[in-house]
């Protein structure tokens, strides 16, 4: 006992390295290894809170031989797939062009700085339910102003827009790429006001055009700030929910709805802990196996 | 002698304590604002008043049904004892008796069939499950099909028996009103509750059941796609307005009370709003009838309400059950009925002379609600409800035709209600 608080009083190095990480260790193990852990275990059984007083039933990989056929659950991870390709690069063009934007020297042109770095946060600022909500109201067949300008424009008859399955789809898209390339040109804007200015007055001497410039310099010494911004984009729309949720819910039928929708439905809703678990598992290694990708680019790049 | 005091001091103080303790204290869950905890609360203190032993906690939820059965499955799948009552939906009795969640009041209420014969029928037969009491009805709800009396009146139409006299009354005073945005019929379309009923109003009035009264589904899927292509036929001719599938239920209320709707189907709720509510351009021009049948039909309505039940986990259930018994009788109806407009559950509060001063309109809600129907009973109701109305809504929004929307329904309501 006394040599135990002995070593305590005047720990080795590694014995005091060991001590410093058990609280950061602690807490992780509580908030990230648990939960995973529990949602793997939840996975491995037919768990359902509609009935039955939690008598849980381990059916081994029946959930994982389940999602393999279920068409919901692939149309699902089809939307997903799609709506990261779409807006993710959509994203990263539109937040590019407002970093580029936010980045002129505005207070030499005796313009306020303000407004533009006020409406380059806005969007990023509002939550996400909240932006839905909004453009749900933008898209809607009577009261919306898309068909109120369509209709100052000649269009006699008011589209549907949010129950056409393309057009919800493409409403979709619109609204999560207005609401995040606001934090996509917040990290390039950072990364813009890296780049020494000398690069560009040396590439000037040597007349080089705004062109080129943009793409010999700009571009490559951007491109870390891009990859981070990519990684963190594609992870979140992996995971997205909250604006196909507010503006559709999934519908027409389930033609919008994404694989955090299915989760959140069979968990919260049908109360199939379950086999949600199952399908969550999946997306985690969908989630996994992307950043894995990006991961090792970045280690290449190093 | 100063000890002698200390003495007598702590008997007193442990008398006082023992006092506290037989004191019962019940928790309550009175669900979400809709369902009036302000007039619950009204009732409880009304209860102990009569009963000093008691006192009563009440605890409030979410907004609708479907928040409530999530944050209560939660609750109850892990046995918590702390709520004692439950106010539930009436589509939930089966699933939460069917899990061993609540308890069979039979012991304090007596038998099934004495203790419910003074409700209404369809409330008797939804709240006992295999002969037990899974829940005693508070308060009533339904889908009440509203129209303007005066416009009615005044082209010299008739309240419609069927869906065709319906079309046909509707086109009629369209054409003569010469109101372009003046809509002949408001349902709700899209994917909330209300779209079960919208799928199930239609079918139900051929004469069909859904389920048979153990539970198993009796789909006629002849007579559902009739029922959807109903609708979209109404869509055509005008009647119904074309973005029907993004109609949720305030829409066709804040419509109604615009006075931009002729016929219009919705819950007892929106009766006080076209009544009472200062921006309401229909104050005293509306009327309730019957929901139209289909020709060789009977008309039906879909049923809502809310019931009482005893948690299987309480730790006061005498006590629990006795409180049940006061909230779900006649005199605690009345109270609801005047003072809240809620609709009795007893087919004899409705006549009484007291709640037909207070609230004139419920002669005519006893008819529809006389003629209403329970939506499926199923453990699994949330996913069963979801299926519905978000395939409903896709056929209204014509992404699917109505009979690749009736097979949708059956091929994955076959899973859930076997």
């Amino acid at each position: 006992m006394a040599a135990l608080i002995d070593r305590l009083r005047d720990p080795s190095e590694k014995t005091l390295g060991l001590l410093l990480l058990a609280p950061a260790f602690l807490l992780l193990a509580l908030i990230v290894v648990y939960p995973i852990g529990k949602l793997v275990f939840n996975s491995f059984f037919d768990l359902r809170l509609s009935g039955g007083g939690g008598a849980a039933r381990f059916v081994g990989l029946e959930n994982y031989a389940l999602v393999l056929t279920d068409k919901d659950f692939w149309h699902a991870t089809k939307n997903t797939v799609l709506i990261t390709l779409i807006t993710v690069p959509g994203a990263l063009v539109v937040g590019l062009g407002l970093a580029l934007l936010a980045n002129l020297p505005f207070k030499k042109m005796g313009l306020p700085m303000w407004p533009v770095r006020l409406a380059l946060l806005l969007p990023w600022a509002l939550p996400l339910a909240f932006a839905g909500l909004i453009f749900a109201w933008f898209f809607h067949t009577e009261y919306g102003v898309v068909n109120d300008v369509a209709r100052r424009f000649g269009a006699d008859e008011p589209t549907m827009w949010l129950l056409r399955p393309g057009w919800a789809f493409a409403a979709i898209c619109i609204t999560i790429i207005w609401k995040t390339s606001s934090f996509m040109a917040l990290i390039l804007l950072a990364g813009l006001q890296m780049i020494p200015r000398s690069l560009y007055e040396a590439a000037e001497v040597d007349g080089a055009s705004r062109w080129q410039q943009f793409w010999q310099i700009t571009i490559p010494m951007l491109m870390p700030s891009i990859v981070v911004a990519l990684i963190f984009r594609t992870i979140t729309a992996l995971q997205t929910f909250d604006i196909p949720y507010t503006m559709t819910k999934g519908g027409p039928g389930n033609a919008t709805e994404t694989l955090a929708m299915l989760i959140h439905k069979t968990t919260i809703e049908y109360l199939d802990v379950g086999y949600g678990s199952t399908m969550a598992v999946c997306m985690f290694v969908l989630s996994l196996a992307v950043t894995a990708l990006y991961l090792k680019r970045i280690g290449q790049q190093a | 002698m100063k000890n002698l005091f200390t003495a007598a001091l702590a008997a007193f103080a442990l008398v006082l304590a023992t006092g506290a303790d037989a004191q019962t204290k019940l928790r309550v869950f009175s669900g979400g604002q809709q369902q009036r905890p302000d007039l619950m609360k009204r009732l409880f203190d009304e209860y102990t008043k009569r009963n000093p032993g008691v006192t009563i906690e009440i605890e409030t939820g979410g907004a609708t049904s479907e928040l409530q059965r999530q944050y209560l499955s939660t609750i109850l799948n892990a046995k918590d004892p702390a709520i004692d009552l439950y106010l539930i939906d009436i589509v939930n009795p089966a699933q939460y008796y069917g899990a061993g969640w609540l308890e069979p009041l039979n012991a304090w209420m007596g038998d099934a069939a004495t203790a419910m014969k003074p409700y209404l029928p369809v409330y008797a037969t939804s709240n006992v499950v295999e002969g037990k009491i899974a829940a005693m009805p508070a308060f009533a709800d339904a889908m009440f099909m509203y129209y303007r009396r005066d416009l009615l009146d005044k082209h010299k139409v008739a309240e419609p028996k069927t869906w065709d006299e319906l079309v046909a009354a509707a086109k009629k005073i369209q054409q003569a009103e010469g109101n372009p945005n003046l809509q002949g019929l408001s349902i709700q379309g899209a994917p909330i509750e209300g779209a079960v009923c919208t799928f199930l109003l239609p079918y139900w009035s051929q004469g069909k059941e859904f389920n048979d009264a153990a539970g198993r589904m009796t789909l006629d899927k002849g007579a559902a796609a009739a029922g959807l292509r109903q609708w979209l036929a109404m869509v055509d001719a005008g009647v119904i307005k074309k973005n029907v599938a993004e109609v949720k239920t305030p829409d066709t209320v804040n419509e109604f009370k615009a006075g931009q709707v002729i016929f219009a189907i919705n819950w007892g709720f929106a009766w006080d709003r076209f009544k009472d509510d200062a921006d309401s351009q229909v104050k005293g021009k509306v009327g309730v009838m019957p929901l139209p049948a289909m020709p060789g039909g009977r008309s039906a309505t879909c049923i809502g309400g809310w019931q009482w039940a005893v948690s299987a986990f309480s730790k006061n259930k005498p006590e629990a059950a006795r409180l049940v018994r006061y909230l779900t009788s006649p005199e605690a109806s009345k109270f609801l009925a005047a003072e809240g407009s809620l609709l009795p559950t007893y087919p004899g509060v409705y006549t009484d002379a007291d709640v037909v001063k207070a609230v004139p309109w419920f002669k005519d809600a006893a008819n529809v609600v006389v003629a209403g129907k329970n939506r499926p009973m199923s453990r699994d109701y949330g996913q069963v409800s979801d299926i519905i109305r978000t395939t409903t809504s896709a056929v209204l929004a014509r992404t699917k035709t109505p009979d690749e929307g009736v097979a949708e329904i059956e091929n994955r309501l076959r899973r859930v209600m076997r």
